[in-house]
């Protein structure tokens, strides 16, 4: 059964389809990467991924549920096991970073629970464990907007983490980054990925990365795909078309 | 910066948790039954019409004096406008309340079964009094036609609820054929007698009226310069001041219990040296039986006036 | 009327000609708006009719201004006054802890952002619902509040610590609703896209991110319940209002001094603890009016995650805020090095001192006042309540009382744009030499080279006009009003008088505020050039200042407008004096109707204050 499944699917804002009649699948322990300029899509077709919009035609399955028709309670259950890392991270600078981390929590604490959080942080040990992986376990305890722009992606990969879902989706997770930097939490990404059997969908701006981290890649142009196919399948031809075309639109 | 908010939280929960044991005591005064000894006070209040220190004194002999009358606690509640006494009455605060004549009518219309029961013997043939500053050279006059001086004067009454301080001074003034507007400036409202005398005496205002009693003692404790202020013209007498019950007090204390509260009052006497106290800081020599129905011109008054609904 | 200022047809047809200059600005037709509103509210104060000065108080004014010298001092009344003190101080406090709780509450349940939490896909109103609801709370002064509350809750703290809580959370829950919904929402919506439910998302991302402008508006809001705490007490919760009330009326002005001097020192040190503290804490600003623009610009900082970046809290540790770097230098001097490690660590330790008084004084406070909470759930309430609401129905208008409505609301939004007018111009006028980046040493305005005399002429009027602001906002209005009727036959004027000195206290603080904070290197710039002290002031200092004193002025207009009752209650003229024959003679029914003016007026008010600042922008 695919963990994504989107049918027929349309995205409209105003006049402007930012997807169109976009059908896809996605399975389990794939690492798929979506390519294309600004404006193909990408965005757009991860927040329907995630829930954040629901379509304007057509339907969006995700873990086996039809996001559309669920209740808030419902789409929240489901929305727990996906787990989403921003190019601009997200976090809540005025907060230390213990709590930004803490926050993959809050879907299955109660509230009393992530109130005294507030106050007294809780489950410090798995925070610390997260902050490991991803390499600044010693930044528990800083301010987050103390933090340079790599470090604080890491404490949003860590919160992914901590919210353990079964699959991650990354929007332009490295976009903000150097490239020596954007190569080194691209590894992260895989690694985690990889060592805990999750499913990983990024949108990336360079073919490059996509190339190197991962083993599929959908390449989307003026909100349709124009390619979807394995890493080792992908011709420089068809990049060329994908970008090229571009500049004649 | 998140320990203080999270200080902040507890800090705003913490006193609203803390309340709740708070209300326990008086939720238990219910349940209990056993110990007897905690009967619900008997609560007196009186209409802030003097100095509220010389009320609370007063007030605490009082207190002594009717707890040992009656057998239960009783308790001086103080009320710092005329109006907040009415409605602390009609809500149940206050068991029994010295009020003037037109507050005493507003209560009691406001609660059903409310009882009249006691008055001063000065109380049943009450005077105000109008005062002028000597600098307006306003004489005084024996008859409501010499209020005419007054046309083109400033005048001031006391508080806007009180009985010798406005209703009926306002009430001879129209009965005179004077309307307000023909007063110089628009009418003050000084709140309180003292307030009238001193503010008349000092010229803020030329004319200013009050009750007698309260102009009597301060010229006789020589507190008004009488070269500088001078009554002008005495109205003729009205019922005033008065002590009214509610019924409800008998649910409390037994059905007999307003009629050991007026006893009590009535039994006040001057030969005895606390009590003449009593009697003394009331300005009475006596407390006598009232009723309900000697009130009905101040009510008339009020209505015509509007002060009564 | 604001948006499309009238083009003059000659410069539509010239073409290539240099286009003319429209003469009829929106800032234009607001000035003459005003101008007209101010004589067309001189009118009805009679001034030009009837006697309205007093000459006969001259003498008790006279009186009562001598006594500030020998205020009463005995142990015995200093005691009361203490005392009186603390009450007042632990009322602003429950008053104040009460009015947050519940504007965090409202102010969630208001914000736009909340509900599209919880219903992402559909828009629901419930927010404006709300709002609409809550400006009616707003619109009613504390002392009406109160005065309900004894009708339901008899004689008993509640009744004074809801009066405050009651209006007051309406205005926070408004305030911290616009501050949520100005708050980047995207790390909310990286939490509820995770499945977070929208109230632990809430608390994880939007508190703590506008945490400090909550926690500085509401120590905004401390302020302003001490100044209400102690006009609750004239109806008799207690305190200094009380006390003050008390003296007024039997005309005892040595011990009215002496609680007066109470009351400056209670609003005087809070005041400045306060205004320290949010410094501290880098918000300066008491209120955030017409500041879309600076803030949406700091929000676009902290959005692009830059690490280390300026102003922040944290960084501001490391490197003080440079109005702290001038106070300093300017107030001790070149200071020697231990008071400064001193006053380093003080400052340092500020937040952390706060924190240990306000969980102190919260719990302590609620203790002592002792209000019997039970009464909000007990079924007396209820039914004094319906007694309430039966004696209050149905209502009936009829003309005359319709014409005689008209009169008194016209005479009160007169009062309350004299007030204003006058609030506003002497708080212009005292704002700059309040500043202390102005005249004094090391300030825009001072000589490089000044000699002894001279700066001590400039700190003397420093400290003056200052005083001056603080005596003006720490007498309540209804005391002011008092004070005025010595001199002024009831009416309009007295009243008007009286909200405008009180106003006039906190405009001109808030104006100060505006100056010390303001962007000074268009100023140096302009200085730089050889421009002339009263140049920089037309060219740089006004223009950048104007925009925001109108602003603070049009809201404190509001305000106004809201006080106009209290000053009513005390016998000065307008609504407030027929709602005060009303209250005393039991006429729920008129009171009604007479409230229901009230707010309309205040709504009115609202409105054409917020368009005015909309077009200010």
């Amino acid at each position: 059964m695919p963990l994504f499944d989107l049918q027929r699917v349309t995205q409209r804002f105003g006049d402007v389809a930012a997807l169109a009649e976009t059908s896809l699948s996605i399975y389990p322990g794939e690492r798929v990467a979506l390519v294309g300029s600004s404006g193909a899509g990408k965005s757009t077709l991860l927040r329907l991924l995630n829930g954040t919009l629901l379509p304007s035609q057509g339907e969006v399955w995700a873990l086996g549920h039809p996001l559309g028709r669920l209740s808030s309670r419902q789409r929240r259950r489901v929305q727990r096991q996906i787990g989403t890392i921003y190019q601009q991270f997200h976090l809540v600078e005025p907060l230390r970073v213990v709590h930004n981390v803490n926050a993959g929590h809050l879907g299955r604490w109660p509230l009393w629970k992530a109130v005294l959080s507030l106050v007294y942080p809780l489950e410090r040990d798995r925070a610390i464990a997260a902050l490991h992986r991803v390499g600044i376990p010693e930044k528990l305890d800083a301010r987050t907007e103390n933090l340079s722009g790599g470090q604080q992606q890491r404490v949003a990969i860590a919160r992914v983490l901590v919210q353990n879902p079964l699959v991650i989706l990354a929007d332009e997770p490295v976009s903000s980054l150097d490239p020596e930097r954007s190569r080194d939490v691209m590894a992260l990404l895989r690694e985690l990925v990889v060592e805990d059997g999750k499913t990983l969908v990024v949108s990336l701006h360079t073919v490059e990365l996509a190339r190197q981290f991962c083993d599929r890649i959908i390449g989307l142009r003026q909100g349709r795909i124009v390619f979807d196919a394995p890493t080792a399948a992908i011709s420089d031809a068809m990049l060329t078309q994908l970008y090229a075309l571009e500049d004649e639109g | 910066m998140t320990r203080f908010l999270g200080f902040l939280l507890l800090s705003v929960l913490l006193p609203l948790t803390a309340c709740a044991p708070g209300s326990a005591p008086s939720a238990s005064l219910g349940n209990g039954a056993e110990d007897a000894v905690v009967t619900q006070p008997f609560v007196t209040g009186a209409i802030p019409d003097q100095d509220p220190e010389k009320l609370q004194r007063l007030y605490g002999i009082l207190s002594d004096y009717l707890s040992e009358e009656l057998g239960v606690p009783v308790e001086y509640k103080p009320v710092t406008n005329y109006a907040a006494s009415v409605t602390a009455f009609r809500v149940g605060d206050l068991d029994m309340v010295w009020f003037g004549g037109l507050t005493g009518v507003q209560a009691r219309l406001q609660v059903p079964g409310a009882e009249a029961i006691a008055q001063r013997d000065i109380d049943a043939e009450f005077y105000s009094v109008f005062i002028a500053n000597t600098d307006s050279g306003i004489e005084p006059f024996e008859d409501s036609a010499g209020l005419e001086a007054l046309k083109g004067r400033s005048f001031t009454f006391g508080s806007e609820s009180s009985t010798s301080g406005r209703l009926m001074p306002q009430h001879f003034l129209q009965d005179a054929g004077f309307d307000l507007s023909e007063f110089r400036g628009e009418v003050g409202f000084s709140q309180n007698h003292d307030a009238t005398i001193q503010l008349v005496e000092a010229g803020t205002y030329e004319v200013g009226a009050l009750n007698e009693i309260v102009w009597n003692q301060r010229v006789e404790a020589g507190a008004v310069d009488t070269s500088r202020v001078q009554v002008v013209w005495r109205t003729p007498p009205y019922y005033d001041y008065h002590w009214v019950i509610n019924a409800q007090v008998t649910e409390r204390y037994g059905d007999d219990f307003v009629e050991r509260v007026q006893a009590a009052l009535l039994k006040l006497d001057p030969s005895v040296p606390e009590q003449a106290e009593i009697l003394d800081l009331f300005g009475a020599n006596r407390f006598i039986e009232t009723q309900n129905s000697n009130y009905s011109q101040i009510e008339a008054v009020g209505r015509q006036v509007g002060k009564i609904q | 009327m604001t948006s499309a200022p009238p083009q003059t047809p000659a410069a539509a047809s010239t073409g290539p000609v240099a286009p003319t200059a429209p003469v009829w600005t929106a800032g234009r037709v607001w000035l003459l708006v005003a101008l007209g509103a101010i004589a067309l509210s001189l009118i009805p104060t009679g001034l030009f009719r009837t006697d309205v000065v007093n000459g006969g108080g001259l003498p008790q004014l006279g009186r009562f201004a001598r006594a500030s010298l020998t205020p009463d001092l005995s142990a015995e009344f200093l005691a009361i006054a203490g005392q009186a003190t603390v009450t007042t101080l632990f009322y602003a406090v429950c008053g104040t802890t009460l009015s947050v709780a519940l504007g965090l509450v409202g102010g969630v349940l208001m914000s736009a952002v909340w509900w599209q939490a919880v219903f992402p896909q559909r828009r629901r109103p419930f927010g404006q619902v709300l709002r609409l609801g809550l400006a009616v709370p707003r619109a009613i002064h504390e002392l009406i509040w109160g005065l309900f509350f004894v009708n339901i809750f008899g004689l008993d703290p509640l009744v004074a610590i809801l009066g405050i809580a009651v209006p007051y959370g309406a205005i926070v829950a408004k305030v911290f609703a616009d501050l949520l919904d100005e708050t980047p929402r995207q790390p909310l919506q990286a939490l509820l896209n995770s499945g977070v439910a929208p109230l632990p998302a809430l608390l994880y991302t939007l508190l703590p991110q506008a945490f400090l402008d909550l926690l500085s508006y509401s120590f905004y809001r401390f302020e302003c319940s001490i100044r209400s705490a102690a006009v609750l007490g004239i109806i008799g919760a207690g305190g200094l209002g009380y006390e003050i009330f008390l003296s007024l009326q039997s005309l005892r002005y040595e011990q009215l001094w002496t609680l007066f001097y109470a009351l400056f020192a209670l609003n005087g040190s809070v005041d400045v603890i306060s205004a320290l503290l949010r410094q501290r804490l880098d918000s300066p600003t008491r209120m955030d009016l017409n500041l879309k623009r600076q803030r949406s610009a700091r929000a676009g900082v902290s959005s692009a995650a830059l690490s280390g970046q300026p102003g922040t809290p944290a960084s501001l540790g490391a490197s003080r805020s440079p109005a702290w770097e001038r106070r300093t230098r300017g107030a001790w001097g070149l200071g020697h090095a231990l008071l400064t490690t001193l006053r380093e660590r003080l400052w340092q330790a500020l937040p952390a001192i706060a924190l240990l008084l306000i969980v102190i004084l919260i719990p302590v406070s609620f203790r002592w006042v002792g209000a019997d909470y039970s009464k909000l759930w007990s079924p007396r309430t209820a039914t004094l309540l319906g007694d309430v609401v039966r004696l209050a129905t149905p209502i009936r208008i009829t003309a005359a009382d319709g014409a005689q409505l008209l009169q008194l609301s016209l005479q009160t939004l007169a009062m309350s744009v004299l007030a204003i007018a006058l609030a506003s111009v002497g708080g212009i006028l005292l704002a700059f030499p309040a500043a202390y980046t102005f005249f004094l040493p090391g300030g825009l305005f001072s000589g490089t080279r000044e000699s002894r005399m001279q700066r001590a002429i400039a700190w003397a009027g420093f400290i003056a006009t200052r005083l001056v602001l603080l005596v003006c906002r720490a007498i309540p209005a209804p005391i002011w009003a008092l004070v005025a009727l010595f001199v002024f036959f009831p009416g309009i004027l007295p009243g008007a008088i009286a909200l405008g000195l009180h106003n006039l206290g906190i405009l001109g603080r808030l104006k100060a505020e505006v100056i010390e904070n303001l962007d000074q290197r268009p100023l140096l710039a302009l200085q730089a050039q050889g421009a002339p002290a009263p140049s920089v002031f037309l060219y740089g200092v006004l223009p950048l200042t104007l925009t925001r004193f109108l602003a603070y002025s049009l809201y404190r207009w509001e305000v106004c407008m809201r006080e106009t009752v209290i000053v009513g209650l005390v016998g000065a003229g307008g609504l407030g004096r027929l709602l005060t024959e009303q209250l005393s003679s039991f006429d729920y029914r008129g009171l009604v109707v007479s409230l229901g003016c009230f707010i309309l007026l205040t709504f009115g008010v609202d409105a054409v204050s917020g368009a005015a600042r909309r077009s200010l922008r």
